[in-house]
């Protein structure tokens, strides 16, 4: 962790507060590259040290809160979980915007209202079933596992943002809100398969998305929303079969895994 | 702003971590109609979406392999055989965790709720790891007798929050999203509200509320190593005790074993949970030292410590020798994948190693909050020793101490925590308005007095950045009042905190405008990271004792016949904080003191 390879680098950020710009404009700061910062690093020494008014999300400076998604050298990603030097390596120099297609609130802070309303509308909590045992619903490890990649899913938006649908219709429900869909339809403990196959197939759901693959180079936690997207495709054309299945499934639901 | 144009709810809840939406969850679903939760986070934002290991209850899914001894590998126990865990191990461990410093009737509530709760939190939809037989998986952690961490990976936090969050939704909870509450209203020791800011709009708003409760984790950011989020400044208990309400044993201060060098990200203790090793720079399993009995697994009190003590003598690595290995190698690919993912990324991610291929980097990192706002066993808060309550104010979670974690938490006990009190609180809370609470008025004008405070800050020209001021405090507290504290540094420390509070009036928030001011919210968080860190300091300099994370190199021993209470600290008139204690419940019959070996 040596300081001799310390150099200034040049941050680029686009400013905007609607109560005084008329409209965004971009700023630069030089910042002291050190060894193992992030772009998160150098926001933060940007607002601490030169201009409080920078203003951009952050909580867990980990890669798992979700609040600094942003559009960095043109690609929407976590702040945190960004080398400063990789962009610097490759760009020369670190351009960062808000998260397209959403209205901005300041700066690098944009408002997420559809994206919480289309989380909401795919009613993210599990519809158990009557039948609720006295320790926990058996479920198989595979079972689990099938939900890994929804299930860590940290709301970020990266994905929303870099998706061309979203771009042109608001009212689509989105790639992080399908993954949500995903992760109940799939859940051997949801009662209620058939309903919400029906909700996501609807004019707004699975069929809007075009398969352009955005969303997954987006998703900084590693994510496949498109293929999560197709199995609900493939699922709804078999709903009640579906449904029909999950009643079975769930007869042994108290019952030890085989 | 008067009493007339405030917002009013029956029931105003701040902080959407699991504490708060617990509450927020069962009083709705108990049929409180009104219930609002604030929250200067996005909800899903709250940090205990970030806790990683694992979440205790002694549900008996898993024992060690027969004849591999206490650390050999585990497997599912079959069906109707001999359970090897059970409440009454876990209340045990937990208090001897504590270093005594828990009360037993609080920790015994804690170990027995806590399989209800995990049931519910499984009915409800989180997505456990599983046994072969499909039964949520547990594993190993520290300060435990037993393989009791119910864990989902190493991202147990994270689906728990999610789905107490969707839940709280479900029943129809109001969340009022990046609302920044800076004063509560208390006045003849009933509690009347609160003053928070829309952070969008910046514009200050009175609350009112027959129930307010505090539910806003933990003060780590007073350090410079933490493993905490930005946003874990403690406010809660700074504006708790602003208002006139006591703090508890605020100067316990848990410092993790394995934060990542430098970052203080966390390592969980799953790594060594799942058979990690650590390493001095000669290679060798210091632990074997302090505690051959349980090594790596020891409490984390007693880790950190011993990684310090080989840092001091000059066996630590890196450049400057500040660091330890965490060694997983040998653990191999294939567990690290399935049990350590997100530590694996972190690791890649943040020091550039991957531990399937090389040792990780750790230092001690400030990691939880023992202290806070004292309550009863059902969160509500109490004014006094004698548990006077302050009437509708009630607390749970990091932010609060009933205490279940005494001098030292153990793993996972702390999302357990939250998760009970918080749920208890739920139900505390809607008897509460059942039984007719009213809404009380307030006095003079609250929001107003805010707003001028936050006006004094915006005009202030003075020459003091606040990061600056921030910086040196975590400076301070981390040299002076860590993981080893002595009379001098204490003192030090005591003399830095109050120069910085001077200094702070003399800060300037460089932001002017009202709209999303984070600069100002920084200058705010930073004024309670200096008023609870006095409270920390003073505490510690007067408990002439080491317990658990309090760990004194002049008082070298436990004390238990001056030192065996609670130290509850209130400001007083001269806004100094001025001390109290309060006995701690002990079972003298079934678990009195004894000495704490590992
Ligand atoms: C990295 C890490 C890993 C951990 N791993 C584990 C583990 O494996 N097992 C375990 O048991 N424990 C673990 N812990 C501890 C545990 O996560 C926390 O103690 C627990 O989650 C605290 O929950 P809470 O509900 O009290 O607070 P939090 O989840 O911190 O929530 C606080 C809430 O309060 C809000 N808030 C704060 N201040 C204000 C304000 N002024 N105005 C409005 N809202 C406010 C925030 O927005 C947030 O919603 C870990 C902790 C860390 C740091
Ligand atoms: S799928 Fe990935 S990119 Fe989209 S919200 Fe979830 S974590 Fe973020
Ligand atoms: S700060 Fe939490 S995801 Fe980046």
């Amino acid at each position: 962790m040596a300081n001799n390879n310390r150099r200034t680098v040049t941050v680029r950020i686009q400013r905007f507060n609607p109560d005084a710009d008329a409209k965004p404009h971009m700023q630069e700061y030089q910042v002291e590259l050190v060894q193992g910062m992030t772009v998160l690093d150098a926001l933060h020494e940007i607002k601490t040290h030169q201009d409080g008014g920078v203003t951009f999300r952050r909580s867990c400076r980990h890669a798992i809160c979700g609040s600094c998604a942003m559009n960095i050298n043109g690609r929407n990603t976590l702040a945190c979980k960004t080398p400063l030097k990789n962009e610097i390596d490759k760009h020369g120099r670190v351009t960062i915007r808000p998260l397209p297609y959403l209205p901005i609130i300041k700066d690098l802070v944009v408002d997420r209202t559809t994206f919480w309303e289309e989380y909401l509308r795919v009613k993210p909590w599990l519809i158990p079933p009557d039948d609720i045992p006295e320790k926990e619903f058996r479920m198989s490890p595979e079972e689990v596992h099938a939900l890994n990649n929804a299930e860590t899913c940290i709301m970020c938006g990266a994905c929303y943002s870099s998706c061309a649908v979203i771009g042109l219709n608001k009212k689509y429900i989105g790639p992080h809100a399908l993954l949500k869909a995903f992760m109940r339809v799939l859940d051997p403990r949801d009662a209620a398969p058939a309903e919400r196959l029906a909700e996501v197939s609807g004019a707004d759901g699975v069929y809007r998305c075009h398969t352009i693959f955005n969303c997954i180079d987006a998703c900084p936690k590693g994510l496949n929303p498109t293929q999560a997207i197709e199995t609900l495709r493939k699922l709804a054309q078999k709903r009640q079969k579906y449904e029909q299945a999950r009643r079975e499934r769930q007869k042994h639901l108290n019952e030890p895994i085989p | 702003m008067t009493n007339s144009d405030a917002i009013t709810h029956d029931v105003i809840i701040v902080g959407a971590g699991l504490a708060g939406s617990w509450a927020a969850m069962i009083a709705a679903e108990q049929g409180v109609r009104d219930v609002a939760v604030l929250s200067k986070l996005h909800p899903l934002r709250s940090h205990s979406g970030a806790a990683q290991g694992g979440i205790a209850a002694a549900l008996n899914n898993v024992r060690p392999v027969a004849g591999t001894g206490p650390r050999g590998p585990l497997e599912q126990i079959p069906e109707g055989e001999e359970p090897v865990d059970s409440p009454e191990l876990h209340m045990f461990d937990t208090i001897k965790g504590s270093d005594w410093l828990g009360d037993q009737d609080a920790i015994e509530i804690l170990v027995n709720d806590a399989i209800d709760v995990i049931y519910q939190y499984e009915h409800m939809g989180c997505v456990f790891s599983r046994t072969p037989d499909g039964r949520i998986a547990q594993r190993r952690f520290g300060g435990h007798s037993a393989p009791r961490a119910n864990f989902a990976a190493d991202w147990t936090g994270h689906v728990l929050l999610h789905t107490i969050h969707e839940q709280a939704l479900k029943h129809g909870v109001k969340f009022y999203s990046e609302w920044y509450v800076m004063d509560v209203i208390i006045e003849d020791n009933i509690v009347r509200g609160v003053v928070a800011i829309n952070i969008l709009t910046g514009e200050v708003h009175l609350l009112r509320a027959k129930a307010v409760m505090f539910a806003t984790g933990g003060y780590g950011r007073a350090f410079k190593i933490t493993s905490n989020a930005f946003a874990n400044t403690g406010d809660g208990v700074a504006i708790a005790y602003d208002a006139g309400a006591p703090l508890m044993d605020m100067e316990f201060v848990q410092f993790h074993p394995t934060g990542l060098y430098r970052h203080g990200i966390l390592m969980s203790e799953a790594c060594r949970g799942e058979g990690g090793y650590l390493l001095n720079k000669d290679g060798e399993r210091f632990m074997e030292k302090y505690a051959p009995d349980k090594m790596e697994l020891a409490p984390r009190d007693l880790v950190s410590r011993s990684e310090q003590r080989e840092i001091d003598e000059g066996r630590g690595v890196m450049e400057d020798g500040q660091a330890i290995w965490l060694d997983l190698r040998h653990l191999g690919r294939e567990k690290i994948m399935e049990r350590l993912p997100q530590v694996r990324e972190l690791a890649i991610d943040f020091a550039g190693v991957d531990p399937i291929e090389e040792p990780v980097p750790i230092q001690p990192t400030a990691h939880y909050s023992m202290g806070g706002i004292p309550t009863d066993n059902n969160g509500q808060v109490i004014a006094d020793a004698q548990g006077t309550p302050i009437v509708g104010f009630y607390a749970a979670g990091e932010v609060a101490c009933v205490s279940v974690h005494g001098a030292n938490r153990l793993g996972t006990n702390s999302l357990l925590e939250a998760s009970v009190f918080g749920r208890r609180a739920g139900y505390a809370i809607a008897e509460f308005i059942k039984n007719g609470a009213k809404l009380h008025p307030v006095t003079g004008d609250p929001a107003e007095r805010n707003r001028r405070m936050i006006q004094e800050m915006l005009d202030n020209p003075g020459k003091e950045l606040v990061e600056d001021i921030a910086q040196e405090l975590k400076a301070t507290m981390t040299a002076n009042c860590g993981i080893f504290r002595d009379d001098e540094k204490l003192k030090r420390a005591l003399k830095d905190v109050r120069e910085l509070q001077e200094r702070f009036k003399h800060a300037r928030v460089m932001d002017k405008s009202r709209r999303f001011n984070t600069d100002l919210l920084a200058a705010l968080e930073t004024k309670h990271l200096l008023t609870f860190s006095e409270v920390i300091v003073t505490g510690a300099l007067n408990r002439t004792e080491s317990r658990g994370a309090h760990a004194r190199t002049d008082y070298p021993k436990r004390d238990d016949e001056n030192w065996l209470k609670h130290t509850l600290a209130r400001k007083g008139e001269d806004g100094r904080p001025e001390l109290s204690y309060k006995d701690v419940t002990i079972f003298w019959d079934r678990f009195p003191p004894q000495e704490r070996k590992y």
